[in-house]
């Protein structure tokens, strides 16, 4: 079985995010707090609450090396949280926006974070010395719509981001200062900051999930229209492929190798992506049992109940209401997945992963043992 | 840019009117043949849907729905179709059942019930998000 470990910490979670050690797990249980677990032999504890945004949570984001949290809510506000001592002490972000912050991420380097926001905006966040502070630069008039992901590139300056305008961009966030510091000026190279590096137009309606491979040399997004786009050679002449899924659209990828996404979405399975030799991308198979089990109809998901309804009348005329009701979706997830994590080491190779969704559960996933899938990492 | 495009539609829409014509033809002496599916199959083919013009948007769409029409084995016709006109298939169905005419309707609401069960949800929600490309 793929799913090694469920865990029900919630009746719903908006995200979730491991710590350094991947000991202990931070997620937002659909309001304004980030509860932060412990695994104490075989059972989870909770060991903090970080309370100080005023509205629901949307990202957050664990750095591996420096060890601080940060969040984004929909109050417009970041909190980058310091563990010191036992308690977490968080700094106030402003990120001057008018609008909620969606999507939060470090840096490769973690010296920067990128907030992505419903003021059609991103915030690249810098940390200054002199004053203690938590800068927000703003990239602004790029973006037609919300931002709902985004991702940073392995050169800690690139960053890409999916919008609700169904667009995926890649912008540059030098930032002077902070990058030419420790790269010995090989930054010369990049673009100004917040100049738009391409712009990747393959979806008619929402983008979500956006992610980079372990190289950065491809890029995978989805789109609300149930397809999944891969780009590769991101640069000047970029080559675009788009996979159409079979069933409802996802929400978040994961490259857990050059080859190989994971995908989660509507459909409340993982599923797996791969592209063979000729780097051609094609859709593998499900992650875990995909339940196709029901009773009285042969949908299996949670539209079963509408569409029996649906066909029920077109043949027997009105007042069908014996459709069975249906609480037919028996996966490892019962709903929409929306957060995906890699666990383990921050290498080219990632076997484990958690995903998180509205059901509340927290799952682990080991590709260790599915022998099929091991052949493209 | 979009006066320019439609420009370019207009001078076009004479030379796709000839082709759906010509189709129409092919099509009818395939149902005279009794062959529904191979009716359909030449009905979805090509692109001539996929113009902004609503002339001939509504051209192809009587040819469409005269194939359509004739399906009586939608299973069988399901199984011999290629997947790749699945979601072009699945937009005409809608667009039946936005008609209102009863028998269109029946009809369009039996294919998508075989049609779904076949392609998946993917293809409605593709339908539904695809607000540029519509027949």
């Amino acid at each position: 079985m793929a799913a090694i470990s469920v865990h029900q910490f919630a009746p719903c979670i908006t995200c979730h995010a491991w710590s350094p050690d991947k000991s202990m797990v931070a997620f937002c249980p659909n309001n304004n707090e980030v509860h932060i677990y412990k695994l104490f032999e075989d059972k989870w504890e909770k060991v903090h609450t970080l309370q100080k945004h005023d509205q629901i949570i949307s990202g957050i984001d664990w750095s591996t090396r420096t060890n601080r949290i940060v969040t984004a809510s929909q109050d417009r506000n970041s909190y980058v949280w310091n563990l010191e001592g036992s308690e977490w002490v968080p700094t106030l972000v402003i990120l001057r926006l008018n609008r909620a912050a969606l999507c939060v991420q470090w840096s490769p380097k973690e010296n920067k974070f990128a907030v992505g926001s419903g003021a059609k905006t991103v915030c690249v966040c810098y940390y200054e010395q002199e004053n203690n502070w938590w800068v927000s630069k703003l990239i602004r008039k790029r973006h037609d719509s919300s931002v709902t992901s985004v991702s940073w590139h392995p050169n800690n300056i690139l960053l890409a981001t999916t919008s609700t305008d169904g667009k995926c961009r890649v912008f540059s966030t030098l930032i002077k200062g902070v990058d030419s510091k420790e790269s010995n000026g090989s930054t010369s190279s990049y673009s100004k900051f917040g100049e738009l590096i391409i712009q990747l137009d393959l979806s008619l309606s929402w983008a979500f999930g956006v992610k980079w491979s372990p190289s950065g040399n491809t890029l995978a997004y989805v789109g609300h229209n149930s397809m999944i786009y891969f780009v590769d050679d991101v640069g000047p002449s970029p080559l675009a492929q788009n996979v159409a899924c079979r069933d409802l659209p996802l929400r978040d990828v994961l490259f857990v190798s050059e080859r190989m996404v994971i995908g989660v979405g509507f459909d409340c399975t993982p599923m797996v992506f791969a592209a063979d030799d000729r780097g051609i991308w094609s859709f593998v198979r499900y992650l875990g049992e995909k339940k196709e089990t029901s009773s009285g109809s042969k949908y299996g998901s949670q539209f079963s109940e509408a569409f029996g309804k649906f066909y029920g009348q077109s043949k027997h005329g009105m007042n069908n209401d014996s459709v069975e009701s249906s609480k037919i979706r028996g996966g490892v997830h019962e709903n929409c997945i929306n957060c995906i994590m890699p666990l383990g080491e921050c290498g080219t190779l990632i076997r484990r992963f958690s995903t998180s969704g509205l059901d509340g559960r927290v799952v682990i996933w080991d590709l260790e043992g599915q022998q099929d899938l091991l052949d493209y990492m | 840019m979009a006066g320019a495009e439609g420009f370019v539609e207009a001078d076009n829409a004479e030379a796709i009117m000839i082709r759906i014509e010509h189709k129409t033809r092919k099509i009818e002496s395939l149902l005279k043949q009794c062959k529904p599916v191979e009716a359909l199959k030449t009905a979805l083919e090509g692109t001539h849907a996929m113009t902004r013009d609503e002339r001939c948007k509504s051209a192809h769409w009587i040819v469409v729905h005269r194939a359509l029409m004739a399906i009586k084995d939608v299973d069988g016709m399901l199984s011999s179709l290629d997947p790749e006109y699945y979601d072009i298939l699945m937009k005409y169905l809608y667009k039946g059942l936005a008609t209102g005419d009863r028998p269109t309707c029946d009809q369009c609401l039996r294919i998508h019930e075989k049609l779904t069960e076949k392609a998946g949800f993917g293809c409605i929600l593709r339908h539904l998000a695809d607000t540029v490309n519509t027949v």
